[in-house]
């Protein structure tokens, strides 16, 4: 049985529904024979259910299957995890690869320090104030 | 790709009366049916999957797209609720019906996807390809006499265009679990045993809550009502 409420108005809904037994629809039909407040709520919610109710059917997409296919193909290509063996497979190739890699890499770096160092060519540095310029201080005047 | 052929789900919705015996032969064929589809699916047959898919997509697409209003963002989030039943079927233990299970990871990621998009600021829009004329014939439309057949004259289709519009963008904008309740009550039509399965509430709390949401959707729609 539904709690009584002390308005009514929580029952609309379910009495619209049709979701009342049998004593609680008697009772709320008395009291909305008496109340013009619980009367004006359940035109009122009966219109908002048929507003709702009329809403136009929505279907989805005509290649909803197929792009939903695709998606779920790229998501098992982007996931290794879900294909096991085949990650386990791949494990010791990209371990041996990154050692591949390393190894070269190490050997260029040795056969690099082990050439001749080049000459430096040094940039010959001139003291400031020989430079043999002509300057604008004045010259001494000769006695 | 032709797709499987497309028969028609289980009819939710019809009472659970002992008064109405040709639903219930239906419904129990129909749940049959998703039985054999899930064990197949379960033992990797990808047609299964197919034919679930399209057993039900056009219902987890119309759920989505009332619940956020948008078409792209709907289908996508359609997409993710056949994602999600892909890779969790191997935990559906075929208790209950399977588009209550089906619909339950629908609503989860409808509510999820809201939160989501609101951490986004995303506002819901009902564009002009969105109206009804553009989805299927008015004549296929939910349980209530569609909006368009209510005003007549030659803005009919106009004034039912706008008058849908308003209805989903109020709908769009109530408390994410009242916008549920409405959506599987009055536009999917299903009955308060079907709503209690999916959703896990109590029957008193249904009954309140469906009545709370009702009232602050009439609230949202008074202008409307007159």
């Amino acid at each position: 049985m539904t709690p009584p409420s002390e308005t009514g108005t929580d029952l609309v809904s379910a009495y619209l529904d049709d979701e009342l037994e049998g004593q609680d629809v008697a009772a709320f039909e008395d009291l909305l024979e008496s109340s013009p407040e619980v009367q004006e709520e359940l035109e009122d919610l009966r219109k908002v259910i048929s507003l709702v109710g009329g809403l136009g059917k929505v279907e989805a997409p005509e290649d909803f299957y197929e792009k939903l296919n695709r998606r779920i193909r790229r998501r098992q290509l982007l996931q290794p995890q879900t294909s096991s063996k085949l990650a386990m497979i791949a494990v010791p190739f990209q371990v041996l690869s990154i050692l591949v890699i390393l190894t070269v890499a190490a050997l260029y770096m040795m056969s690099e320090l082990d050439a001749a160092p080049k000459s430096i060519e040094r940039e010959v540095l001139v003291p400031i104030g020989n430079t043999g310029a002509p300057s604008d201080a004045p010259r001494p005047v000769q006695p | 790709m032709q797709g499987a052929a497309k028969p028609q789900p289980a009819a939710p919705g019809a009472k659970d009366s002992d008064d109405a015996p040709a639903p219930i032969t239906e419904r129990a064929k129909a749940d049959a049916r998703d039985r054999q589809l899930v064990v197949r699916l379960k033992a990797g047959d990808q047609r299964a999957f197919e034919e679930l898919v399209r057993l039900y997509q056009d219902r987890v697409f119309a759920l989505s797209y009332r619940m956020l209003g948008n078409r792209q963002e709907a289908e996508d989030l359609a997409q993710e609720v056949f994602i999600t039943l892909h890779r969790a079927i191997g935990s559906y233990r075929g208790e209950g019906r399977f588009y209550t299970w089906l619909y339950r990871i629908a609503s989860n990621t409808c509510k999820n996807r809201i939160k989501y998009l609101r951490g986004r600021h995303f506002h819901k829009s009902v564009s002009v390809d969105d109206t009804p004329e553009a989805q299927a014939p008015a004549g296929e439309a939910g349980p209530g006499v569609p909006l368009q057949s209510r005003v007549h004259g030659p803005e009919a289709m106009t004034e039912g265009n706008r008058l849908e519009a308003a209805v989903q963008r109020e709908l769009a904008a109530l408390d994410p679990e009242h916008r549920l309740l409405i959506i599987l009550r009055d536009v999917q039509g299903m009955s308060y045993q079907e709503i209690l399965r999916i959703t896990g509430l109590q029957e008193g709390t249904l009954k309140s809550r469906l009545h709370r949401a009702r009232v602050a959707l009439k609230d949202r729609l008074k202008e409307h009502l007159s």
